[in-house]
């Protein structure tokens, strides 16, 4: 049997999953500290219309610019309409991620290849990552990375108390913007890869499975990258075995998430098991976040 | 001459153009302890926001220590109630407390020695330098309003405001942030608390402010927490018992 991970195009998958391995993680944390689920799922469909848009206008290549254009813009117009308190969080988000999906839909059913089209943008390619795409994400990736570090300290301190935050200088309206914007950016990253659907599970589950082993932070964003790379290579090899081997075709974006999904149940008894033993009453989830966790 | 902490001349606070309190008239020098008394919801929050420049100045002008508030930040120290915060933050107490260098360290400069040693200093002068380690959210409530004033304390503020200081807070906890803030103040550290509990404030304060929608008297303990001004407060929900001494229930 030919080592996987020697063809060109399973090495260039891993190696995107890695890069993104490396910033889900991190990102994951801020998700989850802040409730964003909700947010993290509307930003992931509303990048489908931005997606489509590119890749009618430009073809593949498109396709990163159309997402990151409507990527920035529903953060900032998140961002904005959770704080004028016009509407409440919950319905902001649902109507900007509703009327942005459907515009999406829309606009893939104009064109022939209807179903083929709208499979890959909503599932991703995986297997077929160009070298330029890779390196595209490496860029992204790095962006990212920077201004996460710059920043940590003002978003943790603006995420567990906004109030004091505030008394000590650091403005909440920013930091919020510029969370959703790292957020839409990771979805731009990841979303050729795994596709609009698939890619909420990358920036929520990490987190939330570290959470169950852990109680830092810092152990949690690097566990969670530990977990999204852990998942890629298993995911891959998976496919890879399913469809050599039994000539079963599983798309290998949906094995990662599976396998990402699957590390999260696997923990959960862990955290449970640690709680009982250390005698911690569960506490009310009464969250101060705005956001809370929807779906 | 120094100026004073506190300076606020008929002043009205409020939140998008719509006041909360109104007629405040304060002045509190360094190491003077002061007590917003009220019912719930009579603005003692918006009012020490407003000390914070997170609530906006309606009417009249307001000095916290020489500056308009917003200016005056990095001299302020803020203590929020406790329930306020998510227990399951994934957090540890040291962190919390470092979180009070923030201001003084920004974005993104380095911890440095000078910082750790505030932070311990402080953990230590709440009695909680054993809990250092501990998740933030695993501590009783009395011990973690403790670790906010130690937050405060790391940041050495030259005005220090607390809100509901000893709501929910056990006796223990209670006594030590008692004597924190009495030690604070003797530094000359001015003090603002917000307390509904009449006991505390008669007990800690130099200067008692009564409010509920306006401020209704303001001067020591002795003249502002008997029957007449405290009846005005809180209309029905005031009283009389023997002796002059005033007993507060929910209407």
């Amino acid at each position: 049997m030919i080592e996987p991970f020697a063809v060109p195009f399973m090495g260039r998958a891993l190696a995107e999953i890695a890069l993104l391995a490396l910033i889900c993680g991190p990102i994951s944390v801020f998700v989850f500290v802040r409730g964003l689920s909700f947010v993290s799922d509307a930003l992931t469909h509303t990048v489908f219309p931005g997606v489509v848009i590119g890749f009618v206008a430009g073809g593949l290549d498109g396709v990163f610019t159309g997402a990151l254009v409507a990527g920035v813009l529903t953060a900032v117009l998140l961002t904005v309409l959770t704080r004028s308190a016009r509407l409440s969080d919950d319905a902001a988000t649902a109507v900007v991620l509703t009327a942005m999906f459907s515009i999406g839909v829309v606009l893939v059913s104009r064109r022939s290849s209807y179903t083929s089209d709208l499979t890959s943008f909503l599932f991703g390619r995986l297997l077929t990552v160009t070298p330029r795409q890779l390196a595209e994400t490496a860029v992204l990736a790095g962006v990212i990375l920077v201004v996460l570090l710059i920043s940590v300290r003002a978003l943790l301190f603006r995420a567990f108390d906004p109030a004091a935050a505030a008394a000590a200088g650091f403005r909440a309206g920013w930091l919020d913007l510029l969370l959703n914007v790292m957020l839409a950016l990771v979805v731009v990253a990841a979303v050729r890869a795994v596709g609009t659907i698939l890619v909420v599970a990358l920036l929520i589950v990490p987190a939330a499975a570290a959470r169950m082993v852990t109680d830092r932070l810092a152990v949690m964003a690097v566990a969670g990258a530990g977990l999204v790379f852990a998942a890629g290579y298993g995911g891959l090899l998976l496919s890879w075995t399913a469809s050599l081997r039994y000539g079963v075709a599983l798309t290998s974006a949906s094995a990662v998430v599976l396998l990402l999904v699957l590390s999260y149940l696997v923990l959960l008894p862990v955290r449970l098991l640690r709680d009982r033993r250390r005698g911690v009453v569960p506490v009310p989830a009464e969250r101060t976040s705005p956001h809370e966790l929807v779906g | 001459m120094e100026a004073a902490a506190l300076r606020y001349t008929n002043v009205s606070v409020g939140y998008q153009g719509t006041p909360v309190v109104t007629g405040v008239d304060l002045e509190l020098s360094a190491g003077q302890r002061l007590a917003l008394v009220g019912p719930n919801g009579a603005g003692k929050s918006t009012l020490i926001k407003s000390i914070l420049g997170l609530a906006q100045i309606l009417a009249g002008t307001a000095v916290v220590l020489g500056n308009p508030p917003a200016r005056a930040r990095g001299l302020t120290g803020y203590v929020p109630q406790t329930d306020t915060l998510d227990a399951d933050f994934p957090v540890s107490v040291r962190q919390v407390v470092m979180m009070g260098r923030y201001r003084q360290l920004g974005w993104w400069r380095p911890v440095r020695a000078a910082d750790r040693q505030a932070v311990e200093r402080a953990l230590d002068r709440v009695g909680l330098a054993d809990r250092a380690r501990h998740r933030f959210g695993t501590l009783s409530g009395g011990q973690r309003q403790r670790v906010l004033l130690a937050r405060a304390i790391a940041a050495q503020p030259r005005l220090l405001l607390l809100d509901e200081p000893f709501n929910g807070v056990d006796a223990v906890s209670q006594e030590a942030i008692v004597r924190v803030l009495r030690e604070l103040s003797a530094a000359g550290t001015a003090l603002v608390l917000s307390t509904h509990d009449l006991a505390v404030a008669r007990d800690l304060a130099d200067l008692v402010c009564l409010v509920n929608g306006r401020q209704w008297a303001v001067g020591p303990p002795a003249e502002t927490l008997t029957a007449g001004p405290l009846r005005r407060t809180y209309g029905s929900s005031a009283i009389d018992v023997a002796d002059g001494r005033m007993v507060l229930v929910e209407p």
